[in-house]
């Protein structure tokens, strides 16, 4: 086997890793794109049953140096052809393909791939020969290179939407290369939706859910987001995962870019601000700016956003928990996610009077501070169509846009249809009580009978005996 | 106390026998009392003892099954006139033995199941269920009928394409059409599914289907469901003497619409129908019953097809979610899509069809150890059990409804899942849920593990699975598949296939301990490994249930995560030669076993795919307009929370898979990838 330390890159390398459409072994991509992380690569994961359109929109918007999938559901050979033919009409042969599928990808069939264009597809004989870090150093060493910028006129390119020009001017702008970008800087700036959360709040959900009902709300508008995921400081790689659960994205209304914070390790750097610009002069009708919640600098969204959302959960802990988070005293809006969670109803107050309190809004009533509660992963729920609504009133009123809404809301609360009844949710271990229960009579039952059995026998015994 | 036993002790010392009736009086009354605390039932079961044993010693057994008769010899005889009993009873003297025995053992078809839940084995069928589907429905369906060929049942077990098992229509696009009729049959309309099953009576007591799918699950049902009433109007047709008016008038329909009518073509383009396929079901191909019968007519068609058919569907979207992935609709709309399928069922009396095959089988194959396996699909079970009870379903009404699906390993666990799963089940349907006994029955198919069949010395495969269907066999599954020894690299022949099928018959109807139907009970392991097993469940069901439930515990991904451990500590112990594998990592040949590399793989034709398309298309040519009102119907339904699976049933005769997956999305959500 090979050398099995990892390879230590000269560029930034961008990868997109995904398994194949209608195919749901996600098993060894998901430990490929961990050792592809670790060997310092900002991997942007799909997961499971992704069309080729999908895959190829996602390298072209996040101007990756390659795509690594796995296919073990037939079906590759036109699959990673295919994909090739969509690179290319995108202008995006640089873009290199890779792939594997274990023995259901034949020897001759991998020939014929290579022959095509595609990168490698590895066999497990290569596994085998190289070992996995062995198979990820080759993937990463052959795509350690800067991403081309193909377009002559990128500014031309960029006005008219062209995903791939939009993708190559944010890197050459996070490269530090400005003055390629430089036709963007006085642009009007689209207005900007800022979101921003604790891990595990559910942002990329909701944000999914928005931009779907903002794609339902407004036919002939588009929509840019930019999502910012911190980098591991310790291998400079990065898991930038939002894009996995974002659904509506598959649309070309939408363009979608991943950030990883890089060195300066703050939320908003200047890169994102860039990116704002040129998607602006693209046009875009919204920009969402989504960032992770790292400590101190998730304020900074404010600087960038025309209206900005918090995001958080009920599960914070007790109330004076509240008064630690900075982004209540400046969020225009907080989002109350996962609103079925236990104690909704109290966070939803806690969390109402907390920003009244912080802006000192003592004359209104705490029910009109703009706290909403949402299930972003129910679908259609009632607490995510309300604040839809509220956020484009926002915007509208910030800006003064001649948008009309024409999206319904009722406002109603965010209710849980549930499954399993609250009250039932104990029921496995109630089940485990009941048959212990049943074995502890059946034992108790046994013991009786046993004790039965010995004392007749030893009547029968006694009364058998004679008496002489 | 009926059963009084007179034992002599050999070295007893003799009491003085003044004292001895003073003595019997004081036992006599410590027995009444100890009789007192009995339970009544107990009392029963030891009352009835002997007459027990004594009832599986003559030479017949009666018993009764839903009020008829039924007469089964006790006994098979060996080749050297040996008596082999069916079902051999301990023979222990010691009551309190005895209550344990008939309490936690019993003999099969008795509470708590723990040895089966039938009292005998089916004597005119085996429990052979052979996965079938490659390349389009006519192909398939010649599998099927060379796999039937010479079996007293027809029990088809079918396999679907991955387009099909993502809820997807063929189609040019690559990406998709390198797929169609790939790894299993591509079925995207009523008449792919009219053609899959045709030549077999679907209403026939000795025919049942097996349908491996789960996201679309609903759709491919309501094909399946449809294919079988219009069966029952060509039966009514036929019967009537209408066969001649009845294609006069489809001709005529079609005539006038200038179209061309759908007709069975095998893969190579003739039309003519494979051996053993009498052509029932293809009568009516290319239109519906109702469209050439009166309402009140096919309404009774529809009934008596409905109350007879004989399946399984597997629709278990639990395990989808936490192994398998192929999960189409968000979770929630998927369950409560199961939901209407089995309040359907419940309305129309669909008996005969479980309405979900809850599976431990992917699970396993995802790596999970056969205690995980186990725990988790029973707590998936009794998630669907909670689920349905919350919808105001009574218990009665569809436990009977449910089944399950397990691999068997080579695992020491394996001897005993099928005890282990019945006992627990039958314990919480009785105690827990108050179900009557049809509801305690836990019944179960299982599959030689797929994980176990290696890429090198792949002749060594067979061995594997068959010791893995003797686990099976001895365990008394109710159904059970053996995967050919190719499979690892391949998809199998009809030569492997009969291997595999080979396997199942020779344990069966050779091997002389297999007449025998309850030969694991009795033995200090099986029991000793029972009871573990069961505990080290419960301990699993604990932890489930301190993270909320199954529900619960998914959203933070714990079974997930658990499965991929296992499945880790499997390949290290097998990659560092720990868990020896014969002829894989271990007892290598001289040249190393090397993988073995197939010549060639069997895939669909390019003629196959493409007709699946142009059948497709011309589908929907056909029912344009109808499909639009069809599919808006649907989704007015289901946006009104009414019963979505009986507006499937209408929807399935003009829409394709695509249409109804797409049109669901619009009302219950997609599902949303997580990591």
């Amino acid at each position: 086997m090979q050398d099995q330390t990892p390879y230590t890159p000269s560029n930034t390398i961008r990868i997109v890793t995904a398994a194949s459409l209608f195919d749901g072994h996600d098993a060894a991509i998901n430990v490929m794109r961990r050792i592809i992380q670790s060997t310092g690569v900002e991997v942007i994961h799909l997961g499971h049953n992704r069309s080729v359109a999908d895959v190829v929109r996602c390298a072209v918007q996040e101007d990756v140096q390659a795509i690594a999938m796995t296919s073990y559901q037939g079906g590759h050979v036109e699959y990673f052809k295919y994909m090739y033919d969509l690179l290319a009409e995108a202008g995006a042969h640089h873009i290199g393909i890779f792939g594997g599928g274990g023995g259901t990808i034949l020897p001759t069939e991998i020939d014929e791939l290579h022959a095509y264009g595609i990168k490698r597809i590895y066999s497990p004989d290569d596994g085998r020969a190289l070992g996995l870090q062995g198979m990820i150093n080759h993937l990463v060493s052959s795509s350690d290179f800067v991403t081309p910028v193909t377009f002559p006129n990128l500014a031309t390119a960029v006005k008219d939407k062209n995903h791939a020009a939009i993708a190559q001017a944010i890197s050459s702008a996070e490269r530090g290369h400005s003055e390629l970008v430089s036709f963007a800087r006085d642009t009007q700036r689209a207005p900007v939706l800022g979101i921003t959360g604790t891990g595990g709040a559910g942002k990329s959900s909701l944000t999914d859910e928005l931009v779907r009902r903002f794609l339902l709300d407004f036919p002939n508008q588009s929509i840019a987001v930019v999502s910012v995921d911190p980098s591991k400081r310790k291998t400079g790689g990065a898991l930038l995962g939002d894009r996995i659960r974002m659904n509506a994205v598959s649309n070309d209304r939408v363009y979608m870019r991943s950030f990883a914070t890089r060195e300066a390790n703050v939320a908003i750097n200047r890169h994102v601000k860039d990116a704002i610009d040129i998607l602006s002069y693209a046009g875009f009708d919204l920009i969402i700016v989504e960032t992770a919640g790292i400590g101190q600098s998730d304020s900074q969204i404010t600087d960038v956003a025309d209206v900005s959302m918090y995001v958080m959960t009920p599960e914070y802990g007790a109330a004076s928990q509240l008064e630690k988070i900075d982004m209540i005293d400046y969020a225009d809006v907080v989002a109350l996610n996962k609103f079925d969670k236990r104690g909704a109803l109290d966070a939803l107050r806690d969390v109402r009077k907390q920003y009244q309190r912080s802006r000192r809004l003592f004359s209104n009533k705490p029910d009109d501070m703009p706290v909403y509660g949402t299930i972003a992963s129910q679908f259609n729920d009632p607490g995510t169509n309300t604040l839809y609504r509220v956020l484009i009133d926002k915007l509208v009123e910030r800006r003064q846009l001649q948008w009309s809404s024409t999206f319904r809301a009722t406002q109603e609360m965010s209710e849980k249809i549930y499954i399993i009844p609250p009250h039932r949710t104990r029921y496995l271990g109630d089940i485990v009580d009941e048959n212990k229960r049943y074995d502890a009579f059946v034992e108790q039952q046994s013991q009786l009978a046993r004790t039965l059995f010995n004392v007749r026998g030893t009547i029968d015994h006694l009364t058998s005996l004679p008496s002489d | 106390m009926s059963t009084s036993d007179r034992r002599k002790a050999p070295s007893a010392p003799s009491p003085n026998p003044a004292t001895v009736p003073a003595a019997v009086a004081t036992l006599e009354r410590t027995a009444a009392d100890l009789e007192a605390q009995l339970h009544h039932e107990v009392r029963t079961l030891l009352a009835n003892w002997e007459a027990k044993k004594a009832s599986y010693r003559g030479a017949d057994y009666v018993y009764n099954v839903r009020g008829k008769e039924i007469r089964v010899k006790n006994h098979v005889e060996s080749l050297a006139h040996t008596r082999i009993p069916k079902i051999s009873l301990p023979d222990v003297k010691d009551w309190g033995e005895i209550v344990r025995w008939c309490m936690q053992e019993n003999v099969p078809g008795e509470f708590p199941y723990t040895a089966g839940v039938y009292p005998f084995k089916r004597t005119n069928e085996d429990p052979t269920r052979m996965f079938a589907g490659e390349g389009g429905p006519e192909r398939t369906n010649k599998r099927f009928h060379y796999l039937s060929k010479g079996m007293p049942a027809a029990r088809l077990s079918t396999a679907f394409d991955s387009v099909t098992l993502y809820g997807e229509d063929p189609h040019h696009r690559p990406d998709i059409y390198g797929k169609v009729g790939n790894s299993g049959v591509s079925i995207a309309t009523l008449d792919d599914a009219k053609k899959l099953y045709s030549g077999f009576d679907l209403c026939a007591p000795s025919t049942s289907v097996s349908m491996t799918i789960n996201g679309p699950a609903p759709m491919i049902l309501a094909f399946f469901m449809n294919a079988a009433i219009d069966q029952e109007c060509e039966k009514y047709i036929r019967a009537h003497g209408l066969v001649d008016d009845v294609t006069a008038k489809i001709t005529e329909m079609y005539a006038e619409r200038g179209l061309q009518r759908p007709q069975y073509t095998n893969a190579d383009g003739s039309t003519e129908l494979p051996d053993g396929n009498d052509g029932l079901g293809l009568l009516l191909l290319g239109t519906t019953g109702d469209k050439v019968l009166p309402p009140d007519v096919y309404e009774q068609c529809k009934a008596r097809a409905l109350s007879s058919v004989r399946g399984t569907v597997q629709a278990d979207i639990l395990k989808e979610d936490q192994a398998q992935n192929t999960c189409i609709f968000s979770t929630e709309f998927a369950l409560r899509l199961m939901g209407d399928v089995q309040q359907s069922f419940i309305d129309r009396n669909v008996r005969n069809f479980y309405s979900v095959s809850i599976s431990g089988y992917h699970i396993a194959e995802a790596g999970a150890n056969p205690i995980t396996q186990l725990a988790f699909t029973l707590a998936n079970g009794f998630t669907y059990v909670e689920y349905y009870l919350s919808r105001g379903m009574k218990i009665d009404d569809f436990a009977p409804n449910l089944s399950f699906f397990f691999s068997n390993g080579v695992d020491p666990e394996y001897a005993v899942i099928g005890r282990v799963a019945r006992r627990i089940w039958a314990k919480a349907m009785k105690y827990r849920y108050g179900g009557n006994e049809r509801s305690q029955m836990l019944k179960y198919h299982i599959q030689t593990s797929g994980r176990s069949l290696h890429a090198q010395e792949i002749d060594f495969n067979d061995i594997r699975t068959t010791l893995q269907a003797l686990y099976a066999i001895y365990d008394n599954c109710n159904s059970l598949h053996t995967n050919a020894y190719d499979e690892a690299i391949t998809t199998p022949t009809e030569e492997s296939v009969r291997r595999a099928v080979a396997i199942q018959l020779i344990i069966n109807r050779e091997l002389g301990l297999a007449k025998n139907e309850n030969p694991l009970q009795g033995s200090f392991i099986i029991e000793e490994l029972t009871e573990l097993v069961e505990h080290a469940v419960y301990d699993e069901f604990k932890r489930i249930s301190d993270r909320g439930g199954v529900l619960g515990a998914m959203e933070t991904m714990y079974q997930r995560n658990k499965i991929q451990e296992e499945s880790l500590y499997y390949e290290t112990l097998k990659h560092n030669g720990d868990y020896p594998i014969i002829g894989v990592n271990t007892f290598l040949s001289s040249k190393g076993s090397p993988t073995v590399i197939p010549d060639e793989v069997i895939r669909s034709t390019a003629e196959e795919k493409q007709r699946q398309i142009t059948n497709r298309e011309a589908f929907q040519k056909r029912n344009e307009g109808t499909s639009e009102i069809a599919l808006n119907r649907l989704r007015e339904t289901a946006v009104a929370n009414g019963n979505i699976f009986e507006e499937l049933l209408e929807a399935a005769k003009v829409c394709s898979l695509g249409e109804l997956t797409n049109a669901l999305y619009d009302v219950g959500g997609q599902y949303r990838r997580n990591m």
